[in-house]
Formats: C-alpha cells, structure tokens, sequence
C-alpha cells in the first residue's frame, strides 16, 4: 500500500472573512466554524480562537488536539468510520496542513489535565505550542451526560480538521513524502537480509475518557489485528481519550506516529518494517491475556526478528506491555518498549507498575512526576475556571499571580509513550 | 465478586453481583482484595487505573472469583504491585474534591468496571 503525503506549510493563521490557505496562513472564518460546531445540538455555545507560537496563551484543559488533512486521491476520507464511510484508506495522495492543528477543550468532569503553553517553559514541554492553533471551546447543553459530552466534542474536532483540511484540496504542496508496505511476501523477496521488524501500538481502551477508535471500533472490542502503516496516516485510529494528559496519545499523535516515520525511514537500509499490530489495554485480566497472546502469534506469524511496543498511559497498561514484552520474546523476537515513568518526584521511585527481566531495552519518555513551575500567561483559553481545580485539588497549585506549580504530567505530550516529544532519562 | 467503595457500584450491581462493600479509601479496598486473594480467590479485572492515579481518585471497583482455588501467585504479585504504587503517590490532593468531583470519579470507576463486567 503506498500513500503520499503532501505538506502545505502552514506559518500563520488568522481569522478571515474567507477560509482559505494563501501564501502560508491559514484564514478561518470563525463564524463557519462556530455554525458547523453547533450543527451538533448537544451543544448550546461554540467559541474559536487562536493560539500561535511564542503567545503568552495558555490553552486548558485540551481534550485532543488534530491536525487537518484531506484525501485527494484514493479511496476513502479522512478519519473513515467516524466521519467518514468505513472505505479502507492508505493509499492515493493526502494533503496536510503542516504546522496547524485543531485543539478541543472540554469540562467534561470535574478533574481536568491537559495544559498548552504557547511560550515560557511550559512551552518546551509539549510538542503543540510550536503550532498554529484553533482552539474550540464548547459549552454543552444543560444536563447532557459525560459521555455524550465526550463523544460531541471528540467529533467536532473530527469535523473542524476536516473542513481545514478541505481548503487544501487544491493547493500544490510545498513538500512530498511517499511511504509504500510491500506485501509480505514482496517484502521478504525485496530485503532478504534485513532484519524483520514490526511494530506493535498499544492503544488505550478502558471506558469512559479513556477510548481509542479504530475504524469507527472502540479498540476494547477488537482482537489484536494489522494494520498498513498509511492508514493510520489517513486517520484509522483517533483518541477519546482524554485522560492522563502527558502520555495519552492525542489524534494528531496517531497521525503523525514517531514511531512508524522512523521506521520508514530506516526501511530498506537498516531494516525491513514489515507493519503495524495494533493491540489494546483492557480492564478485564482475561482480556490483557488473550490480547497479548494474540500480539505475539502476529509478530511470531509475520517472521519478524523484531518489535517495538509502544504503551499509553500508565498503571494498569504497565502490565499489558510487560504481557507483549515475555510473550513476544518467548517467541525469540527481541522487544524494544517505549514508555514513560512515573518515578516519583526525585525519580528514584519504580517506574512502572509491572516489571519483567525480559524488558531489557526501555525507551522512557520522561518522568511524569517532575515538578515545574508555569508562569503566568497574559490570556486563557479554554475554561478558566478549572485553573483552580487544577490548583486546589489535582496535579498542582496555581498561585495569586496566576502561576502554577505542578507535576509534568498535566502537560499535553510532554511524556508522550510513542517518543514524540524529546525527554528522556537514562 | 465486586470489592468496592463506590457505593454507586452497591446501588446499581448489589441485587446482580456478590459485592463487599468497603467503607474506607482506595488502599483499604487493595487489602481487603489482598487477604482475598490469599484465601484463593483469583483477580479478574487489574487492580490499578488505566491512567486515572490513586493520587487522583478515591475510589476503587475490582472484580475478583468468587470461587476459591489454590493461591494464584499472579494475582497476589499484581495486588502487591499495586499496593506499592498507591504509596508512591501523594494522596494529598484528594482533600479538596468538591461533591461534582466526587460524583465524576465514582462515575469513571463505575464506567471502567464495567467494561469488564459487560462481558
């Protein structure tokens, strides 16, 4: 399956009367973008703004952050089963508005992570402020449940994204990437002497706040499965979830997946990637068992000699990555895992929760129990109030001046289990 | 069998399932499935969050056998583990959840409990 992906730089974006993608800046029409929110009727009051690179903003608490794409050519649309028919998608040209992105906020319950700093410190800690934002903030109906909150604001950032994306349908890219997965077969014949890898993707899928969507399926459901690395590329896989904000694997994570971008580029010279498992993390113990057995029979039947496991989330997950860690190296398959660690605030405490001498090659993505200090920003986005939350009872302490002592892991993607973002610890 | 201090869980499973009520916090429902578990009962569902921290809720549902059997040595390492991440984080925080706060997290311990009972 062979994808190109072309890549509209995006250096600006503004408000306009006119949507529309000219000379690098992105101009929305908020008034467009707020009629299409509330085409929903879930929601009584739909608000944009904008968040741009070294701002003093402060965006929370962020739900999920998308980047806009649009198919061009090829089967299918973006994010198929969600907003799009069930088309399998992969493969043709994708346009991407590089360098802007679509961020959800959203008081969905009463503890609230999830913090954007476009500059200062907090900044440096997560990927999204060096992008050119369009922050909805949605006020719900009176008396509209959880998770009908969650799944209405989840989609009208589906559908936002997509009517960005949809103004790049005709322009010429200013850059081009190709990525193509042989078949098995092909691939085995084309690099004989490559060792075999494959990479297994553990998605999140725990309940309320805690889901991912592939296809339109919530990953609980699913058996693990393959899937071509492209599609995830098109939006196979999305996030509802909304917990945890440092290692959740936002949509925008998916879409632009660390993980499969380096192993495409390690493709054919060090390696042979030969595809994607994606397996999930259940509550239910019988189901850690079945899933992780299943992961390895993939990787076992797929030749490969090697995978790389990535986790999301912490706590009972740790145990799903430990499980495709024995059971994929009882196969003779060498494992990497990325994770992150959540080693107390001196870092001397145990990372995970789970732990196996057969995990002998870990990638940490920072320690989520860090303390940093955040500086006041001019302007907030987002709902204000839970500032106090965040302050009085959660995974921090905002201060008179507005500045907030807290842990890393209210910070979006600061420890991101994919390895998107650039901590680490050795 | 439910071990659990949501008594949203009690309300709504108590005529359906065998519960044990626990009046008491987060850790005391990790015991009581503890000395559970060494009479042998086997975990069913994993005793920690999915990402939700002890540090971030009180409460806590976990799904173990009601049969009894030898001790399962998986189960009691799991419950082990899981007690000592509970002491790893600062419980301090929980002083100052607000009754909207409250009812929000025994509705995701109730929502991630059920995704293992509706199987």
């Amino acid at each position: 399956m062979k994808l190109e992906l072309g890549y509209i730089h995006i250096k600006d974006i503004q408000f306009s009367d006119v949507s529309k993608v000219e000379n690098g800046i992105l101009y929305v029409n908020k008034e467009e973008v707020k009629a299409l929110i509330l085409e929903d009727q879930n929601f009584q009051k739909a608000d944009v703004d904008l968040a741009k690179p070294g701002e003093s903003v402060r965006i929370m608490p962020v739900k999920d952050v998308i980047e806009p794409r649009v198919k061009v050519e090829g089967p299918g649309g973006v994010f198929p089963g969600m907003i799009n028919k069930v088309e399998t998608v992969g493969s043709g040209k994708t346009h991407v508005l590089k360098g802007a992105a679509v961020v959800t906020t959203g008081k969905i319950v009463g503890f609230q992570e999830g913090i954007i700093d476009m500059s200062g410190p907090g900044a440096e800690y997560t990927p999204f402020s060096k992008l050119n934002n369009l922050v909805i903030v949605c006020e719900p109906v009176e008396g509209l449940k959880q998770h009908e909150h969650e799944k209405a604001l989840r989609f009208a950032g589906y559908k936002v994204a997509a009517y960005l994306g949809e103004l790049a349908r005709n322009l010429t890219p200013d850059e081009v990437e190709v990525f193509e997965t042989p078949t098995l077969t092909e691939g085995l014949k084309m690099y004989p002497d490559l060792p075999r890898v494959a990479y297994v993707e553990m998605l999140q899928s725990q309940g309320l706040l805690h889901d991912t969507y592939v296809y339109g399926v919530d990953a609980k459901q699913i058996l693990p499965t393959m899937i071509y690395p492209t599609e995830v590329m098109d939006g196979a896989i999305v996030s509802g979830n909304c917990v945890s904000a440092c290692d959740k694997n936002t949509t925008y994570h998916h879409l632009n997946n660390p993980v499969i971008h380096e192993l495409y580029k390690e493709h054919g010279k060090t390696l042979n990637f030969v595809g994607v498992i994606i397996t999930n993390e259940n509550v239910y113990l019988a189901d850690k068992e079945r899933s992780s057995n299943w992961s390895a029979k993939l990787a076992e039947f797929f030749g490969v000699d090697g995978v790389i496991v990535s986790e999301e989330g912490f706590g009972n997950p740790d145990t799903d990555l430990i499980m495709n860690c024995k059971k994929i190296e009882a196969k003779g398959i060498k494992t990497v895992l990325i994770t992150d660690e959540y080693a107390g605030r001196d870092g001397t405490s145990q990372s995970l929760a789970d732990a196996d001498p057969s995990a002998n090659a870990v990638v940490s993505g920072g320690n989520a129990n860090e303390i940093i200090e955040l500086p006041p920003m001019e302007k907030l986005i987002g709902h204000v109030e839970v500032a106090d939350v965040i302050a009085g009872g959660f995974d921090g302490s905002l201060h008179e001046d507005g500045s907030i002592t807290a842990e890393l892991q209210v910070i979006t993607g600061a420890t991101n289990e994919m390895g998107f973002n650039t901590l680490s610890a050795r | 069998m439910i071990i659990t201090n949501n008594d949203w869980v009690l309300k709504k499973y108590g005529d359906k399932f065998n519960i044990v009520y626990v009046d008491g916090t987060f850790k005391d429902v990790l015991i009581t499935v503890r000395d559970k578990l060494h009479l042998g009962h086997e975990l069913l569902t994993h005793p920690l969050g999915g990402s939700v921290k002890p540090s971030e809720t009180p409460y806590k549902s976990i799904l173990i056998s009601d049969e009894k059997n030898n001790i399962n040595f998986n189960s009691v390492y799991m419950i082990e583990n899981a007690i000592i991440t509970y002491h790893k984080f600062n419980k301090e925080k929980l002083k100052y959840l607000d009754e909207k706060r409250i009812e929000d997290l025994k509705l995701i311990d109730l929502t991630v409990l059920e995704s293992a009972l509706n199987k």
